[in-house]
């Protein structure tokens, strides 16, 4: 079977190079919309699921989903943190494993709105856990037992008074900011202080949460630690991996980024694809002549309609190419919003990602194939006589 | 004449008309609904009484109010009559059904709210059984409950060490004629938590998260805010209060970028429209070369050309504007309905409506407006000389 050479299609979409130039930017403009809404939600999901870790163990209290609706009676997180074997030890023998209070405080940020501050009470094992996924970038560590703090870098840059030297009032208690730390996660947004520090002058009992380090190997056996403490009667918990935990932290704000994108596609495919129908429509009947010669030389209707949906696909890829230039430009470019499942501020950045511009390109394809069918269909459907005769 | 003549050209390429229209359609329709959820985002902040008061910690969201704040707060001058509010997060069957509950004083729910409006049950059947729940239509539809329907919540925050649910009855389903009321509220007896808590049979702290104060006609709500926030300006727990408006704002401004965020896609939307309007109205434009060249052979002026273009511009862009606000004035119960739990307050209002009717328009004149001045500038030898 003769094929229509790929050059006629190149050259046919050179010849009418304003209409391309149109129906690609249009399709470009699609694409960037969808690449746009999935580079935000690549962008928050990363920050969590990226930072999540498999050898820390996470405690919450059954049936909580996050932090902020979790707690333990400090009793109840010795009783923990002293009964899982599955926890790794310093090597002095205490097990790496340390409570923590979680409270969305609320701040007034620089924009003079409010903002809901994730704090947390730490012990001194979280540092140790962290390791270095926390880094001071200025001033120091707060003391143990005393009224300091330190700020993650992204929450410095939004709320007033968080310079080191400055005073943040927790409810009636006046904290001492005195280092800066950075963190690729999402503790970046947050406020860090002493766990008993933090209680008492936020009128919590207990803590939020029990984080530990797992021992080698241990990781495989915290679904089973899971099921044993569950159904624990004294002092019941779920557990879960880090990781397994900042994945579902995740899951409401995902869900709605995704359906807003999966949405917009789809409505402004809708106008793309009738856009490309226009103007290979347009394309095919300012060629009429042409294709009623290479019919009456000996090509078949088929290869006609491969050709011009050829040239419809080219013109989509073009236009996703375009869209994901367009969307290129968001990369890294910082934002915040709140996630739903904490209720409190996070802020990160838009990532493009290979989980971004796959579906973009795909898209763009798919508009293509999907603005091109029905014309090349006509095309190849074309009488050699009659398409002959129109000059 | 015209007219007549851009309705001939229009109906020569109705395809491309038609597609064109519907490219119109859609993108009229998307940005008025972005558009519709930015607003529906602050249409809780509409629906705000100015005559109730929330009182909360002002420490945070999430950290509860001693009980033995509400007498001391309905005890200040102004202040008519105070409710609990507090925030419950029950699981029904499964997380993703989620819905708003909260735990009020039963009796005063009548009094305090009065834009809800009861479509089903009583209020003194929801007072009078300790176990009662008052439902919005938006959720009582949503689960398909009718009246005695048994409700069973997991806790979340207020978990059951025996594992055996929160057990409700559904004694009333409430309306409200205001659009942006909340209409998916799950209200039930606070006392029902609280004696849970205090005999032990559910873990949790002991609290109330806000308190709403309703306040005397005339009274001056700045004042009552200060002299509420005062009581307990030295602890143990400090206290925020503001009017209804404000504490609705808060959950606005904590969207974050969001609307911003919507507002570039409608941007994103109206180029892109844009760019498809102009290039059918290019290619209409080169097809009738030849055209305008022979009218203007015999006589037509050039003003002819340029308008009959644009005519036919902004009747595209005009007639596909109408129909794509037609569909999203159409559709909007239809949507309403359907996103009414994540933005409840969706609905079509003047001020979209002529956002869309000026994007659709303005459309039209920046489309025509490049070919038609191609078409008014034509030589009539030039044009006749191409081919058609």
């Amino acid at each position: 079977m003769a094929v229509v050479p790929l050059e006629y299609n190149l050259r046919s979409l050179f010849v009418r190079r304003s209409s391309t130039l149109l129906t690609v930017i249009g399709i470009g403009a699609t694409v960037a919309v969808l690449a746009g809404v999935l580079a935000l939600q690549q962008g928050f999901e990363r920050l969590f699921s990226e930072t999540g870790r498999d050898d820390v163990a996470v405690f919450l209290r059954p049936g909580a989903s996050s932090e902020g609706e979790s707690g333990f009676t400090r009793e109840h997180a010795e009783t923990l943190i002293k009964g899982a074997p599955e926890i790794a030890r310093d090597a002095q023998g205490q097990p790496l494993a340390s409570g923590e209070l979680y409270v969305a405080v609320r701040m007034r940020k620089h924009d003079g709105g409010e903002t809901n501050v994730p704090v947390r009470g730490v012990q001194d094992f979280s540092f140790a856990i962290r390791g270095d996924q926390l880094r001071i970038v200025e001033g120091k560590r707060f003391t143990p037992g005393t009224d300091e703090v330190i700020v993650g870098t992204s929450l410095a840059q939004r709320i007033p008074s968080s310079k080191v030297g400055d005073v943040v009032v927790l409810n009636l208690t006046p904290f001492r900011v005195v280092g800066h730390f950075e963190s690729d996660g999402p503790f970046a947004s947050e406020m860090w202080g002493d766990l008993d520090r933090m209680t008492e002058a936020l009128q919590r009992d207990g803590c939020s949460r029990v984080i530990a380090q797992l021992a080698a190997g241990a990781d495989a056996d915290v679904k089973a630690l899971s099921e044993r403490l569950e159904s624990d009667k004294v002092s019941p918990a779920k557990v879960q991996t880090e990781r397994q935990y900042l994945t579902t932290q995740t899951i409401a704000l995902s869900g709605i980024l995704v359906g807003l994108g999966g949405f917009l596609g789809f409505v402004m495919g809708i106008a793309a694809v009738f856009t490309g129908i226009n103007s290979m429509l347009s394309a095919i009947s300012a060629r009429t002549h042409e294709i009623g010669v290479l019919l009456s030389i000996g090509f078949r209707p088929w290869s006609i309609f491969v050709a011009f949906l050829l040239e419809s696909m080219l013109l989509g890829l073009l236009g996703g190419a375009v869209g994901c230039l367009m969307a290129l430009p968001l990369n890294g470019v910082r934002t915040g919003t709140t996630n739903f499942q904490t209720f409190t501020e996070v802020a990160f950045a838009f990532r493009i990602t290979s989980d971004v511009l796959v579906p973009a390109v795909l898209f763009a394809l798919l508009l293509g194939v999907l603005g091109g069918l029905w014309p090349a269909w006509r095309a190849s459907r074309m009488r050699p006589t009659e398409a002959l005769r129109r000059v | 004449m015209p007219i007549a003549l851009i309705w001939h050209n229009l109906r020569r390429h109705w395809l491309r008309t038609g597609l064109t229209m519907a490219s119109i359609v859609v993108a009229v329709f998307l940005v008025c609904f972005l558009r519709t959820m930015i607003v529906a985002l602050n249409a809780g902040i509409e629906a705000s009484a100015n005559n109730r008061l929330w009182v909360q910690s002002a420490v945070s969201l999430f950290v509860d109010l001693p009980l033995s704040y509400q007498s001391r707060i309905a005890a200040v001058p102004g202040v008519e009559e105070t409710c609990k509010f507090q925030w419950f997060q029950g699981t029904y069957i499964k997380p993703s059904n989620f819905f708003a509950q909260f735990g009020v004083d039963a009796e005063k729910v009548q009094t305090m709210w009065p834009e809800m409006k009861l479509v089903e049950g009583s209020y003194d059947a929801f007072v009078s059984d300790p176990l009662a729940c008052l439902v919005g239509v938006v959720t009582a539809r949503r689960f398909d409950w009718k009246i005695g329907d048994i409700v069973e919540l997991e806790g979340t925050i207020f978990p059951r060490p025996d594992k055996s649910p929160w057990t409700m009855r559904v004694a009333a389903i409430y309306d409200a004629d205001n659009p942006s009321f909340d209409k998916s509220m799950f209200l039930f007896h606070h006392d029902y938590l609280r004696k849970a808590l205090e005999s032990g049979e559910a873990l949790g702290q002991q609290g109330v998260g806000v308190y709403v104060a309703r306040i005397a006609p005339g009274t001056d709500a700045t004042a009552v805010m200060a002299a509420i926030d005062e009581l307990y300006e030295n602890g143990p727990q400090r206290v925020q209060t503001t009017t209804e408006a404000e504490f609705n704002r808060q959950f606005v401004s904590m969207m974050g970028n969001i609307p911003t965020f919507l507002r570039s896609i409608g941007g994103g939307v109206a180029f892109a429209i844009l760019l498809a309007a102009l290039n059918t109205m290019l290619m209409a434009g080169r097809e009738r070369t030849r055209d305008f060249g022979i009218m203007k052979a015999i006589g037509f002026r050039d003003s002819t050309a340029f308008g009959l273009l644009l005519g036919e511009s902004l009747l595209v862009c005009g007639l596909a504007g109408a129909l794509g606000l037609a569909l999203f004035v159409g559709s909007a119960p239809v949507v309403a309905e359907a996103i009414a739990r994540l933005f409840p307050g969706y609905r079509a209002t003047p001020e979209t409506i002529a956002v869309g009717a000026a994007l659709a328009l303005g459309v039209g004149l920046i489309a025509g407006i490049l070919p038609a001045w191609q078409a008014g500038r034509l030589r009539p030898v030039e044009a006749l000389r191409q081919e058609a």
